[in-house]
């Protein structure tokens, strides 16, 4: 896939019938609403053409009649039909407004759930923000379209139909005359429409460069600052806003000429209706309520106009929306339950990698026919170099992804028979990034088991050495971590995400650097807290922290998606090779870390270093 | 060579003379330089107005004349031009009044931008350190954008209204003065309606924007986190998460669309009656005689434009009220007083030597609050300065006084010999290059990372050659477009170490005679800890370095070691005298060596 797929694309997409049938049919469970709306809006509009008839007739029947009691009859349908008008505008905003919001909705709920299914691969490829816009404003636009553009649509051609019926009644000729300009009108709105739409993308587009331009000299000040690079930057920034101004500038005048233009060419045909009814006139065959009904006609049809031109091509806007929308929605998972997959209740047991091949996307393999047999309680500490493989064997084993060659077995069982519920449910994992959702320490905790007591997330608390941290919080446990955490630091929330994965009480424990930004101290009360967990899982542990390498079974050296190295702590460094050369470096990296010389009583190192 | 030069922007207009308590005010000394082509864009407006009312009154004559009286003096084609005439000249006004707008409105925020870009860039370190970056980020974007609508729209449709309202009554009183007053008795009902549906909409639609942000947080949530709601098997708490911000959104949204669903028909009819009232007394003057049928049509032609903008005008109130808010929130920044870089009065021309005094130097951020307290040493150029203390004890403070990012309180520093602060900043900048413990990349190529703030055009050549000094130009090499690859959200991600070295070249080329090195290793892997060594070293030839140290290895060599706890320095001198003294360093020393000892042990009970 290029790099800039996930760019904001421009949209120039062909009319695809396809798309808009699609379309059409999310407003299919709605379609009463739809009706509802649509006859109410089309009751509206052709008042509006009534309106007018009843003001020539106001003139025609009694002014010139000089009949003050058809007058007053008129004019008391006239207020009837106010009524009624009124009526039918409360519908219509009412009844398409409230299904806009309804399809809103739909279309979210969809989305989300449908992302809830799909595979982690799809994530790694696709950038957060670009699901977040197809989720936000392509589902806005998409029912916006349904919605106010049927509404402004209906009105614009219910509005253009009636008043030419009503114009032909008074006199066919001079409605003709109207009939022949409206094309011209329509057409000058669109291309306006188009032009003026190219520019408000543009305008966006150096809108969001302007904001990244801030952002980053803001969060880099102390740099610009450093280098004394402001005048630069100033320059740099004025470009942007430059274009800027010459793209906003643009919408806006063509805009301004937008309106007037089309207006004009009204005019045109009202000089030509003017001219042709004085003529009339003198031939007695106009009437003047004729003469100013078509006036009135004429000078509005500006609006269903603009309003038709306006859905026209927001439409092509928002069938691309709905192209994108539909390519998530459309989007399969590459791992999904096989047909018949199980939930055995457990999944203890060895795990076996059977001579696995994996590779993300086509890229070279990440990890070559690996095999590996796990026994069930063993704990094995993965070490190696970054990019070796040792986070694609979790992946691998949390069913992530699934191996592109040879078979994972658990419990006895290929895990391609199980569900996913099965395993995943079943496996800790923590990550070294941890994840909090907004929310307090204890909703953050109780994810791990939503049924679990305060007491039991209390315990997993404490059994992770997060408690004192926690009662530190003037709210303790029901202190808020802020969004995505960040109210939180990185050791705090890895302490979080830690208790979260031993509240789940899983049968599987996988640690990916999990205590990586955790001081030494707390380390060594994490160790000793987790002892038992430990023993009763089968456990996988990918850390930089000696402690919890030596404590391991079975240590695995993976470089270049192969083991290098396996054995125990002991055995390895008898053979001096990489694991030696890892050991003692960290050794001496971690030992000066574990001083802090500053403190009037220097801390021992961890005693779990000095067996 | 150093050449200061003269602040390039002092022709341009000065946007701190435009705060005022008074926002309106504010908002017209804002608008200096523009006002005459705004001028011309209410006046074009006012000339759009008249040229459609006398569309009315060229109806009322030619249905008089033509149809009424048959009086004719005019032929009829000069009629039909006339309202083509009028329609065009209706037409240019109200375009030349929108480009002048327009006009006004994107140059004053395009004036805007640039200044608050270039104002906070200029902004003090305290300032920066106290505001948050996405609230400054907020305020220079939504504010200023608040701001142009304002001139854009909703001022000058205020105007516009006001305008038809004058020019169509004055022509209603000439039809008929009494008719004129009747048509316009709702007028004030429809304004009060108005303003306060629209203000339950901004307030419908204020929580509807809420609940909007709080939806998009849950689902960025739901999508960073992908990896722990899977391991969790949590879709469907997520699912049900999910739904109920998503529902909470639908019954916001419903609630701003019921308040739209009363007000819209609810004005319709007020209007309407309005209108239709006018009709009835009109029509029944025409039937008596009292006016013409010419007159009646005008009228009805007229009113129209009386009533029903009327409505808008409250919307746009309290659009503008809540639109001013920005100004105090765009005019908050703008008061703060900038940094200035040229000031001072030596004014040298040629680089620092680097010979250091500190005496008696103190610090306070806030008063009472003494973060550096009696610091006095003294150090020549070329010399290797090393502080050494826990997070929190002043190291970062005091090397940050040395480009005067802050300024010192207490006792003096002599900069070859002259106070410090006598030195322009930019002066001071141009000399003293800083490698920062967490380097900060701009979202640009490699090459521009590395050539930045350079006054200077550097070769290909030169930015390799201060690559492969800083350790980096190997790993460049493996980018698919080298030095031209995009740091950043759309190109490479570089570790810390990586980082940390690009910012070393970028040192490098920069050639400065004062060097600070916050020299941490913690985020860095093992391996490419000694190629950064070696880059660092390498820099350091023939400087005045000032390390901030956290570990002993990388300072043994210094000239001067400073031991700091609490904003004061507890020991000083070499590392040979230090570790012969009783104290932390001789702590640190011992500690280090005990490391390798327990290593040995460690290893050989292995076997």
């Amino acid at each position: 896939m290029p790099a800039d797929y996930f760019e904001e694309e421009e949209f120039q997409t062909q009319f695809s019938g396809k798309t808009f049938r699609r379309i059409l049919t999310l407003v299919v469970p709605h379609i009463r609403w739809v009706i509802g709306f649509l006859i109410t809006i089309a009751l509206v509009s052709a008042m509006d053409a009534i309106f007018t008839y009843l003001s020539k007739q106001i003139i025609d029947q009694g002014i010139s009649q000089h009949n003050a009691q058809v007058l007053i009859q008129i004019l008391i349908l006239y207020g009837s039909l106010l009524v009624l008008q009124a009526g039918g505008v409360f519908g219509f905003v009412y009844l398409a407004g409230i299904l806009g919001e309804r399809v809103r909705y739909d279309l979210r709920r969809k989305m989300f759930n449908h992302l809830q299914q799909l595979s982690l691969s799809y994530y790694s490829k696709t950038p957060v923000g670009w699901i977040m816009s197809r989720v936000t404003s392509d589902s806005e636009r998409v029912s916006d379209l349904v919605t106010w553009g049927l509404v402004d649509s209906t009105w614009g051609f219910m509005n253009v139909l009636t008043s030419m019926v009503f114009m032909l009644i008074i006199n066919w000729r001079l409605a003709l005359v109207v009939l022949a300009v409206l094309p011209v009108m329509f057409y000058l709105a669109v291309e306006f429409r188009k032009r003026i739409l190219y520019e408000y993308r543009n305008t966006r587009k150096m809108n969001s460069k302007i904001v990244g331009a801030f952002n980053e000299n803001i969060s880099g000040v102390r740099v610009v600052k450093a280098l004394g690079r402001e005048r630069e930057n100033l320059k740099e920034f004025k470009v942007l806003t430059g274009e800027m101004y010459n793209h906003s500038f643009r919408a806006a005048w063509l805009s301004a000429l937008f309106l007037p233009a089309v207006q004009l060419t009204a005019a045109i045909a009202l000089g030509a209706i003017v001219w042709y009814g004085g003529y009339q006139a003198e031939l007695g065959g106009m009437t003047i309520g004729g003469i100013s009904a078509f006036v009135a006609y004429v000078t509005s049809m500006l609006w269903p106009i603009q309003d038709l031109a306006r859905v026209f091509s927001d439409m092509q806007q928002a069938i691309a929306s709905a192209e994108r929308m539909f390519s998530l929605i459309d989007a399969r998972p590459d791992i999904a339950d096989r047909p018949k997959a199980i939930d055995p209740g457990t999944i203890r047991g060895d795990i076996i990698f059977d001579h696995v091949t994996f590779a993300y996307d086509n890229d070279e393999p990440v990890l070559e026919d690996f095999s590996l047999h796990v026994r069930r309680g063993e704990t094995i500490a993965l070490v190696g170099p970054t990019g070796g493989g040792k986070s694609t064997i979790v992946n691998l084993l949390c069913r992530f992804y699934e191996p592109k060659n040879g078979r994972i077995f658990i419990g006895g069982r290929d895990y391609t028979s199980l569900s996913q519920r099965a395993i995943q449910s079943r496996i800790g994992v923590v990550l070294q990034t941890p994840h909090l959702f907004s929310g307090n320490i204890r909703e953050n905790i109780r994810y791990g088991r939503l049924d679990a007591s305060d007491e039991e997330v209390v315990g997993a608390a404490q059994l992770v050495g997060a408690y004192d941290f926690i009662m530190r919080f003037p709210k303790g446990f029901d202190e808020e971590v802020g969004e995505g955490g960040n109210l939180l630091s990185v050791g705090q929330k890895q302490l979080i995400s830690l208790a979260r994965a031993v509240l789940a009480t899983p049968e599987v424990f996988v640690m990916d650097e999990a205590t990586s930004s955790v001081d030494t101290l707390t380390e060594a009360l994490i160790q000793k807290g987790m002892e038992n967990l430990l023993q009763r899982c089968t456990s996988f542990v990918i850390a930089h922290r000696l402690s919890t390498i030596k404590k391991a079974n079975r240590i695995l050296v993976i470089e270049h998606g192969h083991i290098a190295e396996m054995g125990t702590h002991q055995e390895l460094l008898r053979i001096r090779g990489k694991y030696y050369q890892l050991y003692t470096k960290q050794f001496r990296h971690q030992m000066e870390e574990a001083f802090d010389p500053f403190t009037e009583v220097p801390q021992e190192p961890n005693p779990s270093y000095q067996q | 060579m150093i050449t200061v030069t003269k602040t390039p922007d002092l022709h341009e207009f000065n946007l701190q003379t435009t705060v005022s308590a008074n926002r309106l005010a504010g908002l017209w000394r804002m608008m200096q330089g523009f006002r005459l082509p705004y001028l011309g864009a209410t006046v074009s407006i006012g000339i759009s107005a008249a040229a459609k009312t006398s569309t009315y009154l060229l109806l009322k004559y030619f249905v008089d004349t033509y149809f009424v009286t048959d009086v004719r003096s005019v032929p009829l084609y000069l009629i039909a031009l006339g309202f083509i005439g009028l329609a065009a000249v209706e037409g240019s006004f109200s375009f030349l009044s929108g480009r002048l707008a327009a006009f006004t409105a994107e140059g004053i925020t395009r004036r805007l931008r640039n200044f608050l870009f270039d104002h906070i860039q200029h902004l003090t370190f305290s300032y920066h350190s106290k505001m948050q970056t996405g609230e400054l980020i907020q305020r220079s974007t939504s504010d200023v954008d608040a701001l142009r609508r304002f001139f854009a729209d909703q001022a000058i449709s205020v105007g516009r209204i006001i305008l038809l309202f004058i020019i169509n009554f004055a022509a209603l009183l000439s039809l008929d003065v009494r008719l004129a007053f009747y048509s316009i008795i709702a007028i004030p009902v429809i304004l009060l309606v108005s303003v306060y549906f629209f203000r339950k909409v901004a307030k419908a639609y204020e929580a509807y924007q809420e609940q909007e942000a709080t939806l998009s947080t849950t689902l960025q949530e739901n999508l960073s986190g992908v990896r722990v709601v899977k391991a969790f098997a949590r879709q469907s708490y997520e699912i049900d998460k999910f739904e109920k911000d998503n529902w909470e959104k639908f019954v916001r949204g419903r609630n701003l669309l019921r308040i739209q669903a009363i007000f819209w028909p609810f004005s319709d009819l007020i209007c309407g009656f309005q209108m239709l009232a006018g009709f009835l007394i009109g029509a029944l003057m025409a039937i008596n005689g009292q006016i013409t049928v010419g007159t009646y049509i005008a009228y009805a032609g007229l009113v129209v434009w009386i009533i029903f903008p009327m409505r808008n005008l409250g919307r746009l109130i309290v659009q503008t009220s809540t639109g001013l808010v920005s100004y105090n929130r765009v005019a908050e920044i703008l008061k703060q007083n900038r940094e200035p870089l040229e000031e001072g009065d030596v004014q040298p021309t040629h680089p620092v030597k680097g010979k250091l005094e500190f005496e008696h130097v103190g610090f306070e951020y806030e008063p009472g609050e003494r973060t550096l307290d009696d610091i006095s040493f003294t150090c020549q150029p070329g010399q290797v300065i090393a502080l050494l203390g826990s997070t929190g004890s002043g190291k970062t403070t005091l090397v940050n006084l040395l480009p005067r990012f802050f300024e010192y309180t207490d006792g003096r520093i002599l900069l070859d010999d002259i106070e410090l602060n006598r030195y322009p900043r930019k002066y001071l900048r141009q000399q003293i290059g800083i490698v920062e413990q967490e380097p900060f990349l701009f979202s640009r190529t490699i090459r521009e990372n590395i050539t930045y703030g350079l006054d200077r055009e550097v070769t290909d050549e030169e930015v390799e050659r201060a690559a492969r000094a800083a350790a980096i130009h190997d790993v460049i090499l493996t980018f698919q477009d080298g030095y031209r690859t995009l740091v950043g959200e759309k190109g490479v991600t570089l570790s810390g170490g990586q980082k940390q070295r690009v910012t070393i070249a970028r040192s490098l080329l920069k050639n400065p005679r004062i060097l600070i090195m916050d020299d941490s290793t913690s985020a860095v892997d093992t391996e490419t800890e000694a190629e950064i060594r070696g880059a660092l070293e390498n820099l350091m030839v023939d400087r005045t370095t000032f390390i901030i140290a956290h570990r002993i290895q990388s300072i043994m060599n210094a000239d001067l070691i400073l031991v700091m706890d609490k904003g004061k320095i507890v020991q000083r001198g070499r590392h040979e005298e230090l570790v012969a003294q009783d104290g932390i360093y001789r702590k640190i020393y011992t500690i280090q060596t005990r490391i390798e000892d327990e290593l040995e042990k460690e290893i050989s009970s292995a076997g």
